[in-house]
This record gives C-alpha cells, sequence and structure tokens, in this order.
C-alpha cells in the first residue's frame, strides 16, 4: 500500500469532461484530491504559486484548448521548479486520432502516454504502478 | 476580336522588320516592338507580355543571350528565335539554355510565324492554366487535410463526453434505471465512433506518405489485442511470433491493416460459442512477413467471399459498417501487400496477408 497522499490535476477546457473526469475519479478512488483547472494558463498559475503541500502528483492534460494548448502547456511546464516536475507525473488525455498529435505526445519526455478518451480509471491505474 | 488581346513583343534591331512585322500581324495581335535587347527588356517590365520573338543577330546582346539573360526574373513567355543564317551553335544554345518554343528562319514565311505564335499562345494558356490547376489542388488538399483534423477533434470530443457519461452511469449502477435506453445511447454512440475512425482512417491511408519504420510485431500485436480485446474478454488470443529478423515497413498502415482484421476475429464470434479463440502466427522473414489470422468465429458464406473487401459490403447478420475489410485492402495496396481469406460456416475464418520487408 502507498501512503503516499495523491492529488491529480485535470487540465481541460471542456466543463463536461471535467466533470465526468472528476466524477470517475471520485468514484474509483485513486486520487485523494482533485484540482481542477479550465486552462493551461490557470495550471501555471497554480504550479507557479508557492503552494509546496499542494503540489500535484499526477497531471491530466488535454491537447486541443483554446489560446494554450496541451504541447504549449509542457513547454512552460519544463520550466518550473525541479521540486514541482520531478514529484509530478504527466498524460495527457484526448480524443484525438491524430497520428501527428499521438507521435508528438509519445517524443515528449514528460509525458508518460496519451491516453484516449473517455477516461478509463483501469488505465490511470496502470501507469501509477 | 479573339486573338487580338494576345500581346507579342518583337525585337530586332533592323527598324524595317519591325514595321514590317507590325504591318502583318496588328490586326490579329497587340503588338509591341523593341530595337534592342535593354529596350526589349523595359517593356517586360512594365507589360505582361506571354510571347517575345527575338532576333538572333543584334548588337550588345544576342536573342539566346536576351532570353538566358531573362530566363529567371520572365521563366513563362513563350520565346520564338529568328535568324537570317543557320547558326547550329547558336540553336543548340537556344535550346539547350535558353527555353526557345520555336526556331524560324529570316526572312520570315507571314504563315509561318503566324501558327508559331498561335502555337505558343496556347502553349502558354495551357502552361498557367496548369499552374493554377496545380495551386487549386493544393489548397483543396490543404483544406483536406484541416477538415480532417478538425474530425478528428471537434466531431469526436463531444461524442467521446457521451461515451464517457454512460460509462458514468454504469459505475454508479443506474445503467438498467431507465429500461433499455442508456444501452441505446451506448450503441448508438459506439457506432458513431467507429464510423467517425474507419472515415478517418481511409482517409489518412490516402494521404499520408508511405513511412518506413522498424517494427517489433510483438508489441504491436500486444498492443492492438489489448485496445481490441478490452470489451470483450471471452475471446482467448494464442499469439506466436517468429520474429529473428528486422523488418521495416510502414507501421500507420500496417496497425490499420492488423488492428481491423483483430477486431473483427472479434466481432464476428459465434454469439454460443463457449470457447471463443483467436490464433496469430507471424513469420517475419528476409523478405517479407506473413500472418495469419484465424478465428473459429462465425464464418463466412462462400459466395460472399469474393465481395467482402468490396466498399459498404455488409452480410444481413453482421453489424459492420462496410468498411473494415475495404480499408484493409486499400492500405494493403499502398504497401504492396497481399491478402488471402479462406472461411467455413463450421470452422470459422483465416485471413493470410503478406507484407514485404523493406529492410
Amino acid at each position: 500500500m502507498q501512503s503516499r497522499f495523491k492529488r491529480v490535476m485535470l487540465i481541460d477546457d471542456n466543463e463536461i469532461d471535467l466533470k465526468i473526469n472528476s466524477k470517475l475519479i471520485n468514484l474509483s478512488k485513486i486520487f485523494d484530491e482533485i484540482i481542477i483547472c479550465h486552462s493551461g494558463d490557470e495550471a501555471l498559475r497554480y504550479l507557479n504559486t508557492d503552494y509546496t503541500d499542494f503540489t500535484p502528483t499526477f497531471i491530466l492534460l488535454d491537447i486541443q484548448m483554446p489560446e494554450m494548448n496541451g504541447f504549449e502547456f509542457l513547454t512552460h511546464y519544463k520550466q518550473l521548479p525541479k521540486s514541482v516536475i520531478d514529484n509530478c507525473t504527466i498524460a495527457m488525455l484526448s480524443s484525438t486520432l491524430d497520428f501527428g498529435d499521438i507521435k508528438k505526445a509519445e517524443a515528449n519526455p514528460y509525458v508518460i502516454k496519451l491516453l484516449k478518451k473517455p477516461l478509463s480509471t483501469n488505465e490511470v491505474l496502470a501507469l501509477l504502478k | 476580336m479573339g486573338s487580338s488581346n494576345i500581346r507579342v513583343l518583337y525585337i530586332d534591331d533592323e527598324e524595317n522588320n519591325l514595321i514590317a512585322f507590325k504591318a502583318t500581324f496588328r490586326r490579329q495581335y497587340e503588338i509591341y516592338t523593341a530595337s534592342s535587347a535593354a529596350e526589349g527588356l523595359k517593356i517586360l517590365q512594365n507589360i505582361n507580355i506571354p510571347i517575345i520573338i527575338a532576333d538572333q543577330k543584334m548588337p550588345n546582346m544576342t536573342g539566346v543571350e536576351f532570353f538566358k539573360s531573362i530566363s529567371k526574373t520572365y521563366p513563362d513567355p513563350m520565346r520564338i528565335l529568328l535568324t537570317g543564317f543557320t547558326d547550329i551553335d547558336a540553336l543548340a544554345d537556344a535550346i539547350n539554355h535558353g527555353d526557345v518554343y520555336r526556331y524560324i528562319q529570316k526572312p520570315w514565311s507571314d504563315l509561318e510565324l503566324h501558327n508559331a505564335i498561335k502555337n505558343a499562345h496556347d502553349a502558354y494558356c495551357g502552361k498557367i492554366d496548369l499552374r493554377n490547376k496545380v495551386t487549386e489542388l493544393e489548397k483543396t488538399n490543404d483544406e483536406l487535410n484541416r477538415f480532417i483534423y478538425s474530425i478528428s477533434h471537434e466531431l469526436r470530443a463531444p461524442l467521446v463526453s457521451v461515451i464517457g457519461i454512460v460509462n458514468l452511469v454504469k459505475l454508479e449502477n443506474m445503467y438498467n434505471s431507465s429500461g433499455e435506453y442508456w444501452s441505446l445511447v451506448e450503441t448508438c454512440s459506439n457506432k458513431l465512433d467507429y464510423y467517425i475512425q474507419k472515415t478517418l482512417q481511409y482517409y489518412k491511408n490516402n494521404k499520408v506518405v508511405e513511412e518506413t519504420n522498424e517494427i517489433n510485431f510483438k508489441s504491436v500485436i500486444d498492443e492492438l489485442v489489448a485496445v481490441h480485446s478490452y470489451t470483450d474478454i471471452d475471446t482467448n488470443f494464442t499469439v506466436d511470433i517468429d520474429q529473428k529478423v528486422i523488418f521495416k515497413g510502414d507501421l500507420f498502415r500496417i496497425e490499420v491493416i492488423l488492428g481491423n482484421l483483430i477486431s473483427n476475429a472479434i466481432k464476428y464470434q459465434k454469439i454460443d460459442e463457449l470457447n471463443k479463440r483467436v490464433t496469430i502466427n507471424v513469420v517475419v522473414g528476409e523478405t517479407s512477413v506473413e500472418i495469419t489470422i484465424n478465428d473459429n468465429g462465425m464464418g463466412i458464406l462462400n459466395e460472399h467471399l469474393e465481395k467482402i473487401f468490396v466498399q459498404f459490403f455488409k452480410s444481413k447478420i453482421n453489424h459492420g459498417s462496410g468498411l473494415g475489410l475495404f480499408i484493409v485492402k486499400e492500405a494493403l495496396n499502398k504497401i504492396n501487400g497481399r491478402i488471402s481469406v479462406s472461411s467455413d460456416l463450421d470452422f470459422g475464418t483465416t485471413f493470410t496477408i503478406t507484407i514485404p520487408n523493406a529492410k
């Protein structure tokens, strides 16, 4: 049993998907707490503030978002303090079937996997092991 | 009217020739004349001219030299060279470097020159038309690519949300709370999603340029089996892979081909079969790979075997889109692969595909 407190951050502009995914995570209890961000910008503001005790251990990042898309978020993400990055894992979560997106996600060193929507808690669980 | 707006530039240092040319052709063409290459260039800079006639023997710059000098700046106009004597060197030079369309001897015959101008103009129009068509096609191509991308996002995203909601309903044990409504919503959503995915696969197969990647069949097939058996845990898979040599091929298309065949093998099982099984054998050779996918499913009627690769062919009992095997065939065509099938209503179906090794 892992004792570490698990906090997930959901970054998605789609209100419905945020609702579905947080409900799903609550029901499956794979995380202890959920941080909801409606944009990459909001997420960066959160991560840049010194919440040492409240940083996420896992991020589910949407690709297609207005203004800052998931890949743009990742270029900002790598400039965050090491303490944040080292304790956090990112999986992208998208409905994309675009080969370019899939390749790009797989090539990014910060992304462990591109998960396809709808979110499957089993797939997330497999990544947490 | 008609040809009256065809512009012709004639460059010759002999004033008399310019006058004679004008006198002969002024009713048929819009004529510009210049008595030197430099003067001709000035006209080109100001007026869009499709046809240039130049005399070869001029002081300062010969006709061919002039054509060479404008080959980069004015590549489009058709060039006609006039010379008073047969100069083989000038001729060779004209053809090799000056991009000359016609060569006409002086004194010219009015008819010959007239025909040359007419043909040159036709060729010019053809060239411009072709270029416009290419630009148009490139634009359409671009739009199509963007359209495919937008299908894969905008159209699919809300649908995937619906599927997510249905999953949630299941998780909260409300799936059977409204009679069969939730299961109907689920069936329709899955069907729509399947169509979107197949349509995208089809377009991508047509558009994406062939690529060569190193392929590890074990990991490719394991992943595909995991993805497709996700909704069906009854089927037993036996995968046997004999890969001792490196295989190189088009990963995207091979995944499309195997994915469709594996998904079919799962989808068309006999409903009451207790021991549903799919066997996949892969033998990788130096020149090609042979893959067989065998199932003990419902089989294919003999009279249908010919038609299963045809677009939108469906049998009455199956619930497919009529796209899967068509896409398999199309993708195999792109990478020079072959497929054969044998089937029996009692024992099931075997697909055998061969794909060349691009190593």
